[in-house]
């Protein structure tokens, strides 16, 4: 068992479902003027039905441009899918044509953007926004029902007046509600797999709340898979079940929200959660992770992130081969460190401040 | 949106007003409009005492101003400054159709053309029609519209002398006997062709690049993005999401172009010896007669603000927020 060629098979024996996506050592490049971008490279992970996938990193990692690459998002040229597979329900996502991926975008996979002020359109109303995506698919709705289904999709995710609301322009309704309306009308095919790009970064942190709940109730009606693309380890700790951590295109470290906490084995993942505040401790600076990260038109030699590294010391095995991602505990815990072994023990701060509290 | 209408009706009062003291001030600037006249032995002491008379020159510049403005409201205009006998609103009245003819002719023509041009050369950014359609545009910048006049004149022409074949007349507005309705229009039409081709021409280039540049960058835009994640055929992402996002700031341009063009087709219209604004307006520049000069301009004003109305008016119909109370 390489532990390699399926990452993220669970190793718990009695249900090993098939998962509903499947990507296998994709890679994706965008040509600049600059040089290739490798924006994604060699990413493999599974999501499986039911399951909210966390997926982690800064900004830049590859989080959301592999997702849009494998639903045909990306704009080509200048971007490009090199290589790769991304099984659908057993489909390859990749070599289907435009129209069959047509039919899956919104359908059985949709996606709730980042910024909820730019992705609607200005000058359609809200309630054809949503109820196209429902005609888009369900070819045989006539207009009367596309409106009723979508009056009740907004009720749902908790839009007040849907009624009134349905005739309104993006323009007439706030952050939230914008956000609200765009988790309706991915929810509007009962999609298999929900693809939440960043969906509270832009708002409030008070509406930030009200958003989780509604994609909460919204995955709970399309008992749907959910990727949830994130760098808020806060989000990732309330939603997620199992966490992905991306850095400079590529994963770094998988495993279950609990043992990600609890446990990581990846020194970015655990810089990462040092540099997020203490409530306990009295801290007057953050710790961020020192240094920038890596341009990804010429990575550094080795593992990606040893310049950045607390663990790599300097250490010449870093600087010259690239760590695998490899199998270095139970339950399918991966991490891509040559040196994981030296972190057990290290539990996050976020738990040992959680074991402060409990124990003043 | 009725209010909205009126009330920018009503603002478009002290526009126009300010407007006319601009005109008067800067056409009487020129000079006194009797000076040429009296160094002009055709003219009798007498008569230009009378036109003095009749056009209050001996008052001050603020009464002058008010009675041409007396004049312009209650008499349209009023008389040219030499042929009592004739009236500029009649004179007016004839040329103004024949110009509005040929702009909307060739405006309504160059955004159907133009737009569609823009709109596949961004959908198709860097094809082979891109950069044809890239190279035609700058051509269109760059030729001067009384060569490419001539051209097609000169190629009509050829055409005719050849062939006999008369597919557009090369001068002029009508034929010698035209006839009477449909008759008369496609005459008309035969007539308006070449100089509408030449007005088309230069603003297909200006709005096939506007409206790429527009396009591009409403098709790159996270909405556009939405729309396609929907699953929508990528024929409704283009023509219901994006189009009509990126036809708002065309529709700006061309109605800001409406407006100059009904004064300003004067080399096209005089090429083609066509009936229109341009060549009235030359004609009252060459004859020094400064109310025809003024009633022109006050004409080309008050067009220039109503297509910026309309424009206005459309803007606020293909983007709800605009707000017309």
């Amino acid at each position: 068992m390489t532990g390699f060629a399926t990452p993220s098979t669970r190793p718990s024996a009695e249900r090993v479902p098939e998962p509903i996506l499947s990507i296998r050592d994709l890679v994706v490049e965008f040509g600049t003027e600059d040089g290739v971008v490798h924006a994604v490279d060699g990413v493999s992970y599974d999501v499986f039905p039911g399951e909210t996938l966390g997926i982690v990193g800064e900004s830049g990692s590859g989080k959301s441009v592999s997702q849009l690459a494998i639903l045909g998002l990306i704009p080509q040229p200048p971007g490009r899918i090199v290589s790769g597979e991304a099984k659908f329900d057993g489909n390859d996502l990749l070599k289907m044509s435009k129209k069959e991926l047509r039919r899956l975008r919104g359908g059985e996979v949709a996606m709730i953007f980042q910024d909820p002020m730019t992705s609607l359109n200005p000058v359609l109303k809200i309630g054809l926004q949503i109820a196209e995506a429902i005609q888009a698919h369900q070819e045989d709705v006539k207009d009367k029902a596309a409106k009723e289904r979508t009056i009740a999709l907004l009720k749902l995710v908790g839009v007040p007046n849907p009624e009134r609301r349905y005739d309104q322009y993006p323009h007439e309704f706030s952050g939230g509600m914008r956000q609200r309306a765009m988790i309706a009308m991915a929810i509007a095919n009962e999609p298999k797999l929900l693809i939440a790009d960043e969906p509270t970064t832009a708002l409030d942190v008070t509406i930030q709340a009200q958003i989780l709940e509604a994609l909460k109730k919204a995955q709970e009606e399309s008992h749907a898979a959910t990727i949830l693309i994130t760098h808020d380890l806060g989000l990732i700790a309330e939603l997620a079940d199992r966490v992905v951590v991306m850095y400079a295109g590529r994963v770094v470290e998988l495993t279950d929200v609990e043992t990600l906490f609890a446990a990581p084995r990846h020194p970015y993942t655990v810089g990462l959660m040092d540099s997020l505040p203490s409530l306990t401790v009295d801290e007057d600076w953050l710790r961020p992770i020192p240094g920038q990260p890596p341009s990804l038109i010429s990575r550094p030699p080795g593992c990606p992130f040893h310049p950045r590294c607390f663990l790599s010391q300097g250490r010449s095995r870093c600087r010259t081969e690239e760590p695998p991602l490899r199998r270095i505990g139970p339950d399918g815990h991966l991490s891509a460190c040559h040196f994981a072994d030296e972190l057990a023990g290290h539990s996050s701060k976020l738990v040992d401040d959680h074991l402060a509290g409990a124990t003043p | 949106m009725v209010t909205y209408i009126i009330r920018r009706l009503l603002y478009s009062i002290p526009v126009l007003f300010a407007a006319s003291v601009l005109i008067f001030v800067s056409v009487t600037a020129v000079g006194n409009p009797l000076a040429a006249l009296k160094q002009n032995p055709l003219f009798s002491t007498q008569t230009i005492h009378n036109i003095q008379q009749r056009k209050h020159l001996n008052d001050s510049l603020p009464m002058q101003y008010a009675y041409w403005i007396k004049d312009a409201v209650t008499n349209k205009f009023g008389t040219p400054l030499l042929q009592p006998g004739t009236k500029i609103w009649d004179d007016l009245k004839r040329v103004i159709p024949h110009t509005l003819q040929l702009v909307l002719i060739s405006e309504i023509f160059a955004l159907i053309v133009g737009v569609a041009i823009g709109v596949y050369s961004a959908i198709r950014q860097y094809s082979i029609f891109d950069y044809a359609a890239t190279t035609f545009s700058f051509l269109g910048f760059a030729m001067p519209v009384f060569w490419l006049a001539l051209m097609l004149q000169i190629l009509f022409t050829n055409i005719f002398i050849k062939w006999h074949v008369r597919i557009f007349y090369t001068s002029g507005l009508s034929s010698q006997n035209p006839g009477g309705g449909i008759h008369f229009w496609i005459d008309r039409l035969q007539h308006l062709a070449i100089p509408a081709m030449t007005l088309t021409l230069l603003s297909i280039a200006q709005y096939g690049r506007f409206m790429r540049a527009s396009m591009l960058e409403v098709i790159n835009s996270d909405y556009v993005r939405t729309a396609r994640a929907k699953g929508l055929p990528e024929r409704t992402v283009t023509l219901k999401h994006a189009l009509r996002n990126a036809l708002i700031p065309v529709v700006t341009v061309s109605a800001l172009n409406f407006g100059a063009l009904i004064g300003g087709a004067v080399i096209t219209e005089s090429i083609f010896q066509l009936d229109g604004m341009g060549p009235y307006f030359l004609g009252a520049l060459l004859s020094q007669d400064a109310y025809v000069v003024m009633a022109w301009l006050m004409v080309t004003a008050t067009a220039v603000v109503a297509f910026n109305l309309i424009a206005d008016v459309l803007y606020g119909y293909i983007d709800p927020r605009i707000r017309f109370d």
